[in-house]
């Protein structure tokens, strides 16, 4: 972590408690998570109990704690992409990227996540790389998807 | 002189500052009304449940926890009708489910006359009642806990788990903590009701109304011990 790309966060913010969670959305998207040096170096500038920026980290699905990958998987699980076919896929990517939802594989490219519904049932089972929606996703489109990502990848990070 | 509110518990009439919670203004009268979470001086969280009450309002009944209800003039409660009996007595088995190791839900499962359990046992080491957490906060200004994530994942947690400078070793934190007064004859070797005070439940069936500050409520900490500013702890 490079703690000089922080400054600009915490000087343009200001310094008012309440634009916290401004604050945690710029480090997210700077870091791709929170790291816990800048967590501090916010809760101190900021004046917010570190405490309750660890309960902000904690409750917001949309913040890590931990080092996410470049690329994001996200499988619906919810009630209709569960019964049309979701854990199928999960079981599939699951074994594929040889990691748990929640988890980042080894080499940084993917982390797997699930969510309980994106309110797109009608498309489902929905999965979202990168922020865009795959809809209607049966295991046999798996290997194509994940070769899309990888060639993407390596544009990103040649030598990977 | 803050002005005072009358509200009426189990047909008593109770005066009381206005702005006092209800299970204070009972507890300071005398009546019982089993509790958990709430510590007296400290901002109720009403986490527990245990304090139920059914407030009776235009002649409808409604259920609602004690510590977070603010007696306002002309209040009407029943602490001890059959509703309220029947929902604290299953939320108290929740919480013995849910904490069996600990001698303050013993006791609290003793004083509502909870005979048995239907819910899986767990040995859980926490119950969520947030005592530590406000108790640090308020009364030591430390703020060095909180419950931290949601649903099943919530607990109670330091920032990123290590103890943060601000932290004053007042052991408070543990000291209001339920959960830290294991069950008198040592504990039980596999979970269950452990109900060995049979001196004090007999109180449940013949005095369940009144509070007759009960070694049970001085082992789980009620708030009745608190108010008198007795040694709360067993
Ligand atoms: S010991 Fe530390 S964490 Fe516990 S109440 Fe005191 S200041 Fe808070
Ligand atoms: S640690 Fe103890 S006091 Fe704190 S919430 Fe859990 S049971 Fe309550
Ligand atoms: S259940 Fe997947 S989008 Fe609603
Ligand atoms: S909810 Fe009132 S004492 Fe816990």
């Amino acid at each position: 972590m490079d703690a000089k790309q922080l400054d600009p966060i915490l000087n343009n913010r200001g310094s008012e408690p309440y634009e916290i969670m401004e604050v945690l959305q710029d480090i997210q998207d700077l870091y791709g998570f929170l790291p816990e040096p800048a967590l501090r170096a916010a809760s101190a500038s900021l004046g917010v109990p570190l405490i309750e920026v660890f309960r902000l980290a904690n409750f917001y699905k949309a913040f890590s704690l931990k080092p996410r990958g470049r690329h994001l998987l996200t499988v619906c699980n919810g009630t209709a992409c569960h019964v049309k076919g979701a854990p199928r896929l999960l079981d599939e990517l699951m074994a594929r990227l040889n990691i748990a939802p929640g988890e980042t594989t080894a080499d940084e490219a993917f982390t797997l996540e699930t969510v309980n519904c994106l309110g797109a049932c009608a498309l489902g089972p929905v999965i979202v790389v990168d922020g865009v929606y795959y809809e209607h996703m049966d295991p046999s489109k798996l290997d194509g998807l994940l070769e899309t990502v990888r060639s993407r990848d390596r544009e990103l990070v040649p030598h990977a | 002189m803050p002005r005072m509110v009358t509200i009426t518990v189990d047909g008593a009439r109770i005066l009381t500052p206005e702005g006092s919670n209800v299970l204070e203004a009972a507890l300071e009268a005398g009546i019982c009304i089993p509790n958990l979470c709430h510590v007296p001086g400290v901002t109720p969280l009403g986490a527990c449940r245990v304090c139920v009450v059914e407030i009776i309002e235009n002649g409808r009944r409604r259920l609602t926890a004690s510590c977070t209800l603010e007696a306002r003039d002309g209040m009407v409660i029943e602490a001890h009708s059959e509703n309220v009996m029947r929902a604290r007595r299953n939320i108290v088995e929740l919480l013995l489910a849910e904490a069996p190791n600990s001698r303050a839900i013993q006791d609290l499962a003793a004083r509502v006359g909870v005979t048995e359990c239907r819910y899986p046992m767990r040995n859980n080491t926490c119950v969520l009642c947030g005592r530590c957490v406000r108790v640090c906060d308020e009364i030591w200004q430390s703020k060095s806990l909180g419950l931290v994530g949601r649903g099943p994942s919530r607990r109670v947690a330091l920032p990123f788990d290590v103890r943060p400078d601000l932290c004053k070793r007042c052991n408070n934190c543990i000291q209001v903590c339920p959960m830290t007064i294991t069950p008198c004859p040592g504990p039980l070797t596999e979970p269950a009701i452990c109900a060995r005070c049979e001196s004090q439940t007999s109180m449940v069936e013949n005095i369940p109304d009144t509070c007759v500050m009960c070694e049970l409520g001085r082992g789980f900490q009620c708030a009745r011990w608190q108010l008198k500013g007795l040694d709360a702890r067993a």
